[in-house]
């Protein structure tokens, strides 16, 4: 009996860490094998605090958590500027130094001996010494810490952690700073594991390196991928199978030693054969989520508004990038008016895309200055840009393709109070709200650009000319009054350029600042107010495009 | 000072090891992009073969040093038609690849550790010789590790320059798509990518197992060492590896100058922190953006 208890309890501890894992792998796609580390790093701060300083529950468990998130984030540092591969180096490098530490730190860690007879948890005056008194504990936990990761994964938080796995350029150019959203989810993942750790410790009563390495996060691992990354109840399932199932393999007569690299090889093909058959796991990531009805869009404000007095707003003087000896834009000067569409002409190559990096804070320029309303927006990082009130789009879209329409264009709203875990967790009330009004904001764009009726498709289920909307929503969804289009309407075909032309003279019309790539002579004159000739990363001229196009010179240039 | 001569000749010699896992480990990185981790075990693998070739059968050092190299080949070119070429196929995220050789790690570690044991295998009549030059001490197998690198760094070399596989592995690993379409044809190089990785490493095996004996486990220091020889030294170039190697053998012996030996393997992650900090792409990239 006390057998099967004890299988329990462990599914919880292991339902906790499976879902932590979960948060970093699946829903941030943040690719860190160090999973057991932070287990580890929880286990021995409870161990080392309720046996050496005696100190009483839940002081020792709360100690873990904050210690553990904190060395998540120091983690998590190398891994802000690079991703990928950098990633899994790095973290299996924090995974193999924790374990030296464990390991070499005797007068502290006990060294290869660990750390025995730990005391057990005391709540009331019970001491949950036996399997039976731990269960109820353990899963009031476990249950508590789903509740917690449940929550963030159902916030506007999780919606732009969601977006950054996609596509972690198009997450900024929404306004939202990565480096912080990466350190959160670090410390939030590192946080829970240690919970999981803390528990550990006191319930088996005894901690040793041996626990906490590689194969334990391979192990949890396995978990996160049975049972589907960036879905919780996965976790919960996987947790439930993989700890639940090798112990069967108790009942087959192994030498003991045998039997547990058996188990190791069970983990092992188990992962191989899920990833070959069904990679989404056995419960796939929400992406829809069914609801009753949609709101009512709330048009307010979209396609309406201030003057379009040709102010000038957004200027960018004497800008000039190289890369290598490779001269992209020189010397160039670019100014952009209030309710003016202004079209940026010129053959491939010709320093186009690079003008909007460098406008955008994306690309730092080597010479120039960026102003907005007077103001130096040079060196600003693009996620501030964007709250600044300069947006872009991409010429490649990167729209978040595994996430609905909705949810693109609500990513990129400004201000969002469930963007802050504080308001996630303490003031939820005002988050809903927030979220309601945001959702009918959304709905509104979509409504604005047509696509209304696609709110619930997801972006990789949209038709190209819908892609291309889709783009154009939640670039207006920034509410920024200077957006920079990258070639909004190549590659349609006529009647969809005709969805889209008044959309954007509407957008003028309400006051927005409007630059757009284009290579369509057409578009440019049927759309713009004035055009500048780009080649070789030089301004060559700027008129109305009239003017412009008829110029021979330019025309020899363009179709040379 | 002679501490510190010695510590630097021990720097090089394990300098030279790391140098050859880099290696080995960056020839199947370079052109197929793939995370192997399962280089590991078959790594350890490749020892054992060696192992049972010169001790079970009894066959002379040479032939059993053949083997080793032989198992090596064949071992990684079947594990990436077995194993990476499905999700290859199904075009899988390198996430998911990745995760897959994480499994066949641990699959592959365990089944040698119950199809061997997980005792420590020696060689016994192979008795090193001991070396003293002044007041360095080294032994042949030390000297046959910086040998190993010279002469395998060499073959690789004009393997690469030389035979229409070679540059075919080397236009895949500048670009694949580019290498697709001129007309190569990757899967095949790909597998001579990883048969070839695999067999230099498993030079680096028969000389632990020579030098200190092999395990089940001996694998998973080896990946991870090559992996990291690669990232200090820049991914995507081979003499990066081999210079990322020698980085970490260098200053991970004479950092125990001050330090006790037993954090040694921690300063080889330190390099790799500040390397990964200030040098995001590597030490041979031209610049750090």
């Amino acid at each position: 009996m006390d057998y099967l208890l004890h299988i329990l309890v462990m599914i919880s501890l292991y339902a906790i860490l499976a879902a932590s894992f979960n948060l970093l792998i699946g829903f941030a796609g943040l690719f860190a094998l160090s999973q057991a580390a932070f287990f580890g790093v929880g286990a021995y701060t409870t161990a080392i605090l309720a046996t050496k300083l005696g100190l009483p529950f839940p002081v020792p468990l709360v100690a873990s958590v904050l210690l553990t998130a904190a060395v998540g984030i120091v983690v998590a540092l190398p891994a802000l500027r690079i991703g990928g591969d950098h990633l899994v180096i790095v973290t299996l490098a924090l995974q193999i130094i924790v374990i030296a530490i464990m390991v070499n730190w005797r007068g502290v860690t006990g060294g290869t001996d660990g750390i025995a007879g730990i005391p057990k948890i005391v709540i009331a005056g019970t001491a949950l010494d036996t399997p039976a008194k731990f269960l109820p504990f353990a899963v009031a936990v476990a249950a508590a810490c789903l509740a917690i990761a449940g929550r963030l994964a159902a916030s506007p938080f999780a919606r732009a952690v969601r977006a950054m796995r996609e596509n972690e350029q198009a997450v900024q150019a929404a306004g939202k700073n990565i480096v912080a959203i990466k350190l959160a989810v670090f410390a939030f993942s590192a946080g829970l594991a240690a919970v999981a750790g803390a528990l550990y410790a006191q319930y088996i009563s005894y901690v040793s390196a041996e626990t906490f390495t590689l194969d334990a996060t391979i192990y949890i691992l396995a978990m996160v991928i049975l049972g589907g990354t960036g879905n919780l109840w996965g976790s919960l399932l996987g947790a439930v199978i993989l700890t639940a199932l090798p112990e069967l393999l108790k009942f087959v007569a192994l030498p003991p030693d045998i039997a547990d690299k058996s188990r190791q090889i069970l983990y092992g093909l188990a992962l191989i054969i899920i990833l070959l058959l069904r990679p989404q796991g056995l419960l796939g990531e929400i992406s829809t989520r069914r609801r009753r009805r949609l709101p009512e869009a709330a048009s307010e404000g979209i396609g309406t508004g201030a003057a379009s007095d040709g102010e000038v707003t957004l200027e960018g003087r004497g800008l000039a990038r190289r890369f290598g000896g490779i001269v992209a834009v020189s010397g160039l000067d670019i100014t952009l008016r209030r309710g003016r569409i202004i079209g940026l002409i010129g053959p491939n190559g010709a320093g186009k895309t690079t003008a909007f990096n460098l406008l955008t804070g994306f690309l730092r320029p080597d010479e120039g200055a960026v102003l907005l309303n007077g103001a130096a927006l040079t060196g600003t990082p693009p996620y501030r840009v964007v709250r600044r009130g300069v947006a872009r789009s991409f010429q490649d879209l990167k729209l978040f393709a595994r996430m609905t329409a909705l949810d693109n264009v609500m990513v990129a709203l400004p201000l969002q109070k469930g963007d802050n875990l504080l308001n996630v967790y303490f003031r939820p009330w005002r988050v809903a709200s927030d979220e309601r009004s945001n959702r009918a904001h959304a709905l509104a764009i979509l409504d604005f650009v047509g696509l209304h009726d696609k709110a619930d498709v997801t972006a990789e289920n949209l038709s190209y000319a819908e892609e291309k909307l889709l783009s154009i929503a939640r670039l207006v969804a920034t509410g920024a009054e200077v957006l920079l289009f990258d070639e909004p309407l190549s590659g349609l075909a006529p009647n969809a350029l005709e969805a889209i032309f008044p959309v954007l003279r509407r957008l003028a019309a309400s006051g927005k600042t409007i630059c757009i790539i284009e290579h369509n002579l057409d578009v440019i004159r049927g759309l713009c107010d004035t055009a500048v000739f780009l080649d070789e990363g030089r301004k060559l001229a700027e008129d109305v495009p009239e003017r412009l196009i008829a110029d021979p010179a330019l025309a020899a240039r363009y179709f040379g | 000072m002679e501490l510190i001569l010695q510590l630097l000749v021990d720097g090089i010699v394990n300098g030279s090891h790391y140098a050859l896992l880099g290696l080995g480990f960056s020839l199947i990185f370079g052109p197929t992009r793939i995370t192997h981790f399962a280089f590991g075990p078959l790594y350890a693998l490749a020892a054992y073969a060696c192992w049972t070739a010169a001790v079970p059968l009894g066959l002379p050092l040479p032939v059993a040093v053949a083997t080793g190299v032989a198992c090596g080949a064949v071992s990684g070119a079947v594990v990436y038609r077995v194993l990476y070429r499905p999700f290859e196929r199904r075009r899988s995220p390198s996430l998911v690849v990745l995760i897959a050789s994480l499994g066949l790690f641990i699959v592959l570690e365990n089944a040698i550790a119950i199809a061997f044991g997980s005792d420590t295998k020696v060689i016994p009549n192979f008795n090193a010789a001991v070396i003293l030059l002044g007041d360095v001490v080294f032994t042949s197998v030390q000297v046959a590790q910086v040998v190993a690198l010279i002469v395998v760094a060499a073959l690789v070399a004009l393997f690469l320059k030389r035979t229409s596989y070679g540059q075919a592995l080397m236009a895949m690993t500048d670009n694949p798509e580019m290498a697709r379409i001129i007309g190569i044809d990757t899967v095949k190089v790909a597998t001579v990518a990883f048969a070839l990785g695999s067999a230099v490493a498993a030079v680096p095996a028969m000389l632990i197992l020579l030098k200190e004996g092999g395990t089940p486990y001996m694998g998973f220091n080896a990946v991870f060492m090559g992996f990291v020889a690669m990232v200090v030294g820049g991914i995507g170039s081979l003499r990066g590896a081999v210079i990322g190697g020698y980085t970490l053998g260098i200053v991970e012996n004479l950092g125990t100058w001050q330090l006790p030996t037993e954090w040694q393997s921690t300063i080889a992650f330190v390099v790799l922190f500040l390397v990964l900090l200030f040098k995001p792409r590597g030490l041979l990239s031209r610049s750090a953006r």
